[in-house]
């Protein structure tokens, strides 16, 4: 049975009246101790997704889902208070940008033992010793030390180490990373990539790892999810999707990766952007941006339709080349 | 040379092809808020009877109707169409009085925020550009101005100068003049960090040119924004002098003075304490109200968080 | 933090000698000098008044007698009222634990009710709680407090008679003056001897309601913007994502993570507040007869006496800066990132 099972989710923000879908329909399954990488460009809906998943939308957005079950608990119908047992326990989250997402007013070691304290219950030096610990675990030199400062003391690969800290202190079964090395310098970047892989694996945690990098997610994840204006576009295993994308928009994501070019003097763009709440297309919603597209595409919504490498939402998926 | 100068213009004029203008946009930001534009239609009334109160108002201000001493409204028993909101313990026509008043208000307010501001900005400018000797001299002579509480202050300098229009409003002026540089340095010194401001330099703009018209314009917004907060707190502050006896002296219907003078009215006649406060209530609210619009579409930084 | 607290307090000792410099500055400015004052209306010959102006040291130079002056500051003497012939330092201490009872009623008032309206305005942001709160924010942000306290006299203690129009205690009472502060002081009267001073305590409180209601208003509207916009700015913040993301209670998230980074811009204007309150302690002790620095002031200005306006105001003003400087102290414990500035 998978870890976390979401089927048919719709994220809808605004008004009743004049609302706007962030996330549509949205399938995705994750199996115990695997990477899943969701890339998609700014605003196609991957962290939504993932907050809507941990609660984190309350009072923003509604919530509609066919299922949305973790660890086998339901997470549509379970309590408020019976979710934040889980959240933050076994489904922890890292952000964007380390240097705001750790609260400014305390240090390191209260952000890190307050987890602990909660979840797992501990206190005195067992608390400490365990803070400890998980500050060695992320590599935080000088961790003893540390553990007093405050967040404004820290670098921002410092503050990511000790978002990590605090997500893995309570031995997830998930961990969401988004987009967690984004804010950081490159350098950086693939240092806390390479930990949070190494924590994966020696921790056996499922990790979703939300991206706009391609290139990020090829090398560590084994499955991957496009997004594309809230919905899925293409999913399916890594090395299949980087031989033979199935849906055009990975095809051109796939060909603006310098290192996916070689010999073309240009690297390849997609025109356009992904279309805003007023400018939906009615039929496919890559129809505008699409350089495949035809009369089908602009009348009538693809569907997400399996096939047997993964699954893809398009009426003239690539790996069908008599249909074009 | 030439040709860089003439690029700005022409995109200037593709910009306000495609954009609303900045007029229309404030409009926008401000008529969204409901109340502010309630005090805008308020205030627009107080300043229009305050600009016609020679003839929109029933009599004299300072007429006394000695056979007609505290009568009360006209929708009261006793009270007389005569006399709408009714009379005060001189037999004055209550409703005279607030319109008269009105100009009052209003003339106390405006010049007091122009006699803060102007020097305000000054300073301020001053101390922002020259921030090591002279700036922080003036910094520290505002601390010490504003350590002194407002009224207090307020109330010390009429002491020394003597009651009266004139010295109210100076006094008032002086009291807001600390929060105007402040604001001015404030502002200025971020600006001054910009990019903009270094390119002006080395293009060679001189100290005036930099200041006023490189630097200012950009922090009008909280400016004025505190402009008319201060102008409200500058009605509230004359009314508060006025009603020490401190302020406009009677029989001037300023609506403070007013107060003063019926306090002893307080058991027979609500209307003579109840009209002239509710008046000033009203107008602080209402001016308050357009403050409150004013920053929502002024400061973009603030609108998000309103 | 030694090294924080330091470098404020060489802020602080500037501002206070330019404080010197005005309240002496003020006497000097005022028309007629002070012998002519204290003599009234009666002539004086010019030999008497020489002599006079020779023993208060006023036909020294200017310097020399601001010299004086701080000298005499330096030593605790405040000088004498014209009026009463009294110290000055001692009138102010029998006469400022009747206002600081009042302020201190009054920040508790509205620090409370200001901190919890803005809070719940916060989180229930768009609600006909939050409009209400809000609405009546600004209205008394807006209001003229010396008409506000005439509205509510007018109707507690006029019409309804529920509360005493002026003072601090019943005449009734005779209750020896032991901390200043009534409340205390009957509360301790009562308990000694409760045959003769029942009911005291209930009075003094009766007594202090109104004022406290009227002198609240504008820094309980104040706090409670304040709280409301500082709360919704935090809440957006990222730390606050993250604070739900590891399941803390909607409590713990608001109470702790939000209110906590919240509450560094209002005990700023909390701060800022106590300058208003000492200019409302003028209006409200007028209106209510309360013997407190407001109203002695006031009665200083218009009897003339101004070695009590002097340094009246100087007391004052130390008083206001000294609570900034708390203030200042407060807030970079409040916020770890002020402190460390360099």
């Amino acid at each position: 049975m998978s870890l976390l099972q979401i089927k048919n989710l719709s994220v809808e923000f605004g008004s009743e009246k004049n609302p706007f879908r962030a996330v549509e329909g949205l399938d995705l399954t994750v199996d115990q101790g695997e990477i899943v990488g969701i890339v998609g460009e700014s605003g196609s809906g991957k962290s939504v997704t993932m907050m809507a998943m941990m609660g984190l939308l309350e009072g923003q957005g509604r919530i509609v889902a066919d299922k949305l079950e973790f660890d086998g608990k339901d997470l549509l119908t379970i309590s408020a208070r019976a979710r934040r047992k889980i959240v933050g326990k076994d489904i922890s989250m890292i952000f964007q940008d380390p240097m705001t997402a750790l609260n400014p007013s305390f240090t390191v070691g209260y952000q890190i033992m307050e987890v602990l304290k909660l979840h797992q219950g501990l206190h005195g030096a067992a608390l400490k010793q365990r803070a400890l610990e998980l500050m060695e675990m992320v590599e935080i030199p000088a961790a003893a030390s540390r553990l007093a400062a405050y967040p404004h003391q820290l670098s921002g690969g410092m503050s990511q180490r000790v978002a990590i800290a605090m997500a893995i202190a309570c031995n997830p079964k998930l961990l969401i990373a988004d987009e967690p090395t984004t804010a950081l310098d490159v350098t950086i970047q693939a240092q806390i990539m390479e930990l949070l892989v190494s924590l994966q694996q020696s921790q056996n945690m499922a990790l979703i790892l939300i991206t706009h990098d391609l290139a990020v997610v090829a090398e560590v994840a084994q499955r991957l999810a496009v997004m594309y204006a809230g919905q899925v576009a293409e999913m399916g295993k890594v090395p299949d999707i980087f031989r033979h994308p199935a849906h055009p928009y990975t095809e051109a994501l796939l060909k603006s990766i310098p290192e996916h070019s070689k010999g073309a003097h240009r690297l390849s763009t997609l025109p356009g952007i992904v279309p805003g709440q007023y400018d939906r297309p009615s039929g496919c919603l890559l129809s505008p941006r699409c350089p495949y597209v035809q009369q089908r595409c602009r009348d009538e919504r693809p569907e997400l339709t399996p096939y047997p490498q993964g699954a893809v939402r398009c009426h003239f998926p690539l790996y069908d080349k008599e249909s074009r | 040379m030439a040709n860089v100068q003439a690029s700005p213009a022409t995109s200037a004029a593709e910009v306000a092809l495609s954009y609303p203008s900045p007029l229309k946009e404030f409009w926008q930001g401000f008529s969204h808020n409901k109340g502010a534009v309630a005090g805008l239609i308020f205030m627009l009334a107080i300043a229009v009877s305050a600009l016609l109160a020679p003839w929109l108002a029933p009599y004299s201000p300072i007429e006394q109707y000695r056979d007609a001493i505290l009568t009360p409204p006209a929708w009261m028993e006793g009270g007389s169409s005569q006399f709408l909101f009714g009379t005060d313990e001189l037999g004055r026509d209550l409703l005279s009085r607030l319109i008269h008043g009105a100009r009052l208000s209003l003339l106390i307010g405006l010049t007091s925020v122009v006699m803060a501001l102007v020097p305000g900005v000054i300073l301020g400018l001053i101390a922002a550009f020259f921030p090591k000797v002279l700036g922080s001299l003036i910094m520290r002579l505002m601390d010490v101005m504003m350590a002194l509480p407002a009224l207090l202050l307020a109330v010390a300098i009429v002491a020394i100068l003597g009651p009266g229009l004139v010295n109210t409003m100076i006094a008032i002026a002086i009291v807001a003049l600390p929060a105007y540089v402040r604001l001015t340095r404030a502002s200025a010194m971020t600006e001054l960090n910009r990019d903009y401001v270094t390119a002006s330099r080395v293009a060679g703009a001189g100290l005036i040119r930099l200041m006023f018209v490189c630097v200012l314009p950009n922090c009008m917004a909280p400016l004025i924004v505190h402009a008319t907060m201060s102008f409200s707190s500058a009605i509230l502050e004359a009314a508060a002098l006025g009603f020490l006896g401190l302020g406009v002296q009677p029989p001037t219907p300023e609506w403070g003075t007013m107060l003063a003078s019926a306090r002893d009215y307080i058991e027979r006649a609500w209307w003579v304490v109840s009209l002239p406060g509710l008046t000033i209530l009203l107008s602080v609210l209402a001016i308050n109200l357009m403050g409150d619009g004013l920053r929502d579409a002024l400061d973009p930084k603030l609108k998000r968080a309103a | 933090m030694f090294a924080f607290i330091l470098r404020r307090l060489g802020l602080l000792l500037p501002t206070f000698f330019g404080i010197t410099l005005i309240t002496f500055g003020l006497i000097r400015l005022i028309p007629g000098d002070p012998v002519e004052v204290m003599v009234g209306e009666r002539t004086l010959d010019p030999q008497m008044h020489a002599d006079a102006m020779h023993r208060l040291g006023l036909d020294k130079p200017l310097y020399l007698q601001y010299v004086d002056y701080l000298g005499n500051l330096a030593s605790g003497n405040l000088g004498e009222s014209l009026v009463t012939k009294e110290s000055v330092w001692k009138e102010f201490a029998t006469l400022f634990p009747a206002t600081l009872e009042l302020a201190r009623m009054v920040m508790l008032f509205a620090a409370v009710f200001g901190l919890l309206a803005g809070v719940i305005a916060a989180i229930k942001r768009g609600s006909i709680f939050d409009h209400g709160v809000m609405g009546l924010a600004l209205t008394g942000f807006s209001m003229p407090i010396f008409w506000w306290g005439l509205i509510l006299i007018m109707f507690f203690s006029v019409k309804l008679g529920w509360t005493p129009v002026s003072g601090r205690l019943d005449l009734a009472f005779d209750i020896a003056p032991r901390t200043g502060f009534m409340l205390i002081d009957t509360w301790l009267a009562e308990a000694a001897d409760p045959e003769i001073n029942a009911g005291a305590f209930k009075d003094a409180l009766m007594h202090l309601i109104l004022p406290a209601i009227v002198l609240g208003t504008i820094p309980l509207a104040v706090i409670a913007r304040m709280t409301r916009s500082s709360m919704l700015e935090v809440l957006r913040e990222d730390y606050v994502r993250t604070a739900r993301a590891k399941g803390l209670s909607p409590a713990r998230v608001i109470f702790i993570h939000t209110l906590r980074n919240a509450l560094i811009p209002v005990l700023t204007v909390m701060g800022l507040q106590v300058g208003t309150l000492m200019g409302g302690a003028v209006l409200t002790e007028t209106i209510f007869s309360w013997p407190g620095i407001g109203k002695w002031l006031i009665d200083a200005i218009s009897r003339r006496d101004y070695p009590v306006v002097q340094n009246g105001i100087l007391m004052v003003a130390t008083l206001v800066i000294l609570v900034n400087f708390t203030v200042d102290i407060l807030y970079g414990i409040a916020n770890p990132r002020i402190r460390h500035a360099k």
